[in-house]
């Protein structure tokens, strides 16, 4: 290791009960008890990982999923660097809020409506039998929400959830690389490109 | 939590923020260990010695001075990588009978821990060989320093209440007096308070009793059935059999509501099929290592479920929020019957219901109350709370919205929530309970310059391991210095349930005069003039919900009352009206010494050489 690790905030959310302090405890120390408590309040875990050769301190947040502490829940979204979006497999309802979930994460996380932000989507509880939610449905949901990845995981035997995490940190460097790519804004007009019409409303 | 997590302790040495060592009184020696971050960890007990010894070898390595505030905590100081690599070429400690090296000093605590141990062995060769910068993750410490600096001693509070009204200046509470905790009711006690038809006399005796030192656990089922409202405290025996008989037929009609749903209806009726998955989750993890819980197929899970279900039928509007599981399940072992426990349950929830409404006001109004109080109580620590982002105390959330359930093990929270449910000393006396704690790991917060996210771990890492008497003595301590504080601004009185009736609306000094004719027990009559005065002191409200109309002072939302509690909580008023009103007359054992902090003195004389 060398250099000194950065400091990446994490949020994990979605409904009640789809596994999101069991993946934490997965990733972060490798265990599972299906008997743990739900979390009242927020928690987080701190994980050091080594991605492509750089060092980070993952800083995982979790919350309560439930509807009604939203709004204590809500400002820990704040800062925010990544953001993982979980349901279980065999919870359709779990998957139908992930739309819910994306907003509200969006909106209190003060994120630019459109501004690119690297969601991870993650299918808990894929070693269940009884499953509501087929992997093709949940990619294409995923391909529809700006081509976030896709994951199935289970915490209960480990499928998959380092892969999502480290994943998670991938994505994120991949979306800043592409942003660095892109040329900055500035206040000189590149006049080799064609110039996109502007809808401004006095002259069209 | 995690049983595993907690015999397995291993850490790099370098995250080492701080530890802290058991008071010399206490009969073996453990420390706790703090990082960086905030995490702590679980004690790690010594019972066959070898704790001073580990930590003179500790101090090879890092830097170690004792806390000038608490002298049962350590400080680390930062590390110099350079000098602690040349500190350890000096030892030449990785040789090859390093492993052998760290286990010396350990001797022999819990075998379970030797294997977390040899983990530290690892991170200990690991980490040394290579430092690494971790300080990026720490609040730069130059911005601490001035927030230490500025806002110290005799600081002001002006925003405190109306402003203009009441501007304190260098709040400085009366000297703590030492309070004393008694044994638990027995039952001999018990059966003595009841007459030959079943009346239990001298009521307020009763609770002092049980707010001094709780119920014998084999009496606890029946003691709870009074203390929340499934008996009446004035009934005879023969009431409180049409009133039992009663309460089971109105369980059982309500608990064939949701049982004679079909699944076809169900399927049209989708508030209720979302509160059955949410029940049923919750249920699977509740308790779960509780013997009385454990096992899969456990037949006291399906009660735990049906109460919960019946409890949605009870009190459709509130429905089933995450928490409730966590508040029936000390109660439903206790009773270990199902419609008691029910009952029971319903009573406790009329006491907090409004932690779980729909807009949170009730948990909002009441982490702004701690925050209050803690601006008169401890400026200081209210100041560094503020100056770290934690003004808002959210890290108190989990400790309110269950009232501590998640903090203590499962016999003290019974012993706990007994005392509460006496609603002695004060109102809403589980926010000064919220001051103790904090005031326990006031110098782990400060001397460790821990921030935002760092206290919000800290807290949440302390639970199972807050003594639960010693909390208890001193929030009762701090009750009586805010108490018999001549300058209490009203807001805080309003808190505590302490403006004289002339300040009530009238409808509730009608129902505090019910109460005023009780004894008085206590004869140790305290020195303070102001005490004998509020014999009559009555409480504004129930319930935890008091002078919320004042508002937040950050979360903006207008704090109202009755939208927060609910008219469900109406009932709550008159009981805890009465009790406090009581107290104020002075039975208690203190004797003005100041102080408080007993034990603290240390079991090492040599602050320089730390361990010797």
């Amino acid at each position: 290791m060398s250099g000194r690790s950065k400091l990446l905030k994490v949020v994990l959310l979605g409904d009640g009960g789809v596994g999101k302090s069991s993946l934490m405890n997965r990733f972060v120390s490798n265990k599972f008890d299906a008997q743990s408590y739900h979390t009242i309040g927020v928690e987080f875990l701190n994980k050091e990982v080594t991605v492509n050769g750089e060092n980070f301190t993952m800083q995982i947040w979790d919350t309560a999923g439930q509807e009604r502490f939203k709004s204590l829940r809500t400002p820990f979204y704040r800062g925010a660097d990544i953001c993982m979006l979980t349901f279980a497999v065999n919870d359709r309802k779990s998957f139908e809020n992930l739309p819910m979930w994306k907003r509200e994460f969006l909106y209190y996380a003060d994120i630019q409506e459109g501004a690119p932000f690297p969601f991870i989507i993650v299918g808990n509880k894929c070693d269940v039998p009884n499953r509501e939610i087929g992997e093709e449905v949940a990619q294409s949901w995923c391909s529809r929400n700006g081509s976030a990845p896709y994951f199935e995981t289970s915490a209960k035997d480990a499928t998959n959830v380092e892969l999502a995490f480290i994943s998670a940190v991938s994505r994120m460097r991949e979306m800043e690389d592409q942003l660095d790519l892109k040329p900055v804004q500035t206040n000189s007009v590149d006049l080799s490109k064609k110039q996109k019409p502007l809808n401004s409303g006095c002259c069209s | 939590m995690d049983a595993r997590r907690k015999y397995n302790i291993s850490f790099d040495v370098l995250d080492l923020k701080s530890f802290k060592r058991s008071a010399p009184n206490h009969g073996w020696a453990y420390i706790i260990f703090i990082l960086k971050d905030g995490t702590t960890y679980p004690a790690l007990h010594f019972h066959n010695g070898g704790s001073k010894a580990l930590l003179k070898e500790l101090e090879n390595f890092i830097h170690i001075r004792r806390s000038p505030n608490d002298p049962r905590l350590f400080l680390v100081k930062d590390h110099d990588p350079e000098q602690l690599s040349q500190s350890i070429n000096e030892l030449s400690l990785f040789t090859d009978s390093s492993g052998a090296y760290v286990q010396k000093f350990i001797k022999s605590p819990y075998t379970t821990t030797l294997g977390g141990f040899s983990k530290v062995t690892n991170f200990l060769r690991d980490v040394l060989m290579t430092p690494e910068d971790h300080h990026n993750l720490v609040r730069p410490q130059a911005e601490v320093a001035e927030i230490l600096q500025d806002d110290i001693p005799g600081m002001e509070i002006s925003q405190l209440d109306e402003p203009g009204f009441e501007m304190i200046t260098k709040t400085k509470l009366p000297p703590r007096p030492t309070v004393k905790r008694e044994d638990p009711l027995s039952s001999q006690q018990w059966n003595s308070f009841f007459d030959n038809e079943g009346h239990i006399n001298r009521v307020e005796e009763l609770k002092d009793i049980i707010f001094r030192g709780g119920v014998d656990p084999s009496i606890r089922s029946e003691v709870w059935k009074f203390l929340l409202g499934f008996y009446d405290w004035d009934s005879c025996s023969r009431k409180r059999q049409e009133q039992r008989k009663r309460k089971v037929d109105e369980y059982f009609r309500m608990k064939l509501q949701w049982k004679t749903i079909s699944a076809e209806q169900e399927r049209r009726f989708t508030l209720l099929k979302e509160r059955r998955g949410l029940i049923d989750k919750d249920v699977m993890r509740t308790d779960r290592t509780h013997k009385f819980f454990a096992g899969d197929k456990n037949p006291n899970l399906q009660v735990l479920y049906d109460i919960l279900m019946t409890y949605c039928m009870y009190n459709f509007d509130l429905g089933y929020v995450q928490g409730m599981s966590d508040i029936l399940s000390p109660i439903l072992v206790v009773m270990e019957n199902e419609v008691d426990a029910f009952w029971c349950f319903a009573g406790a929830m009329e006491r907090v219901c409004h932690n779980f409404e729909m807009d949170q006001n009730g948990m909002k109004v009441q982490l702004s109350q701690i925050h209050k109080l803690m601006q008169v109580q401890d400026p200081e620590l209210c100041a560094y709370l503020e100056a770290h982002d934690s003004g808002n105390f959210y890290f108190c959330f989990r400790w309110i919205l269950i009232v501590f359930k998640r903090e203590f093990h499962f016999h003290e929270i019974q012993r706990l929530w007994e005392v509460i449910w006496t609603d002695r000393p004060c109102t809403n006396f589980h926010l000064i309970i919220s001051l103790a704690i904090l005031e326990s790991e006031k110098s782990t917060l400060l001397e460790n310059r821990f921030g935002f996210t760092e206290i919000l771990k800290h807290i949440n890492d302390i639970s199972l391991s807050i003594p639960l008497e010693e909390t208890l003595r001193k929030a009762e301590g701090i009750f009586l210095q805010l108490r018999d504080f001549k300058k209490l601004p009203n807001s805080i009185k309003e808190i505590l349930g302490l403006l004289p009736s002339s300040d009530l609306p009238a409808s509730q000094s009608m129902e505090n005069s019910m109460f005023m004719g009780s004894s008085l027990t206590s004869s140790s009559s305290s020195s303070h003039q102001e005490a004998g005065s509020k014999v009559d002191t009555p409480t504004l409200m129930a319930g935890g919900g008091a002078s919320a109309s004042r508002g937040l002072s950050h979360s903006g939302s207008g704090g109202d009352l009755t939208k927060a509690g609910g008219a469900a909580c109406s009932t709550n008023v008159a009981r805890s009206v009465g009790v406090s009103a009581r107290y104020g007359g002075g039975a208690r054992q203190a004797n003005g010494s100041g102080g408080g902090n007993g034990g603290a003195a240390g079991g090492m004389d040599d602050t320089h050489k730390v361990f010797t």
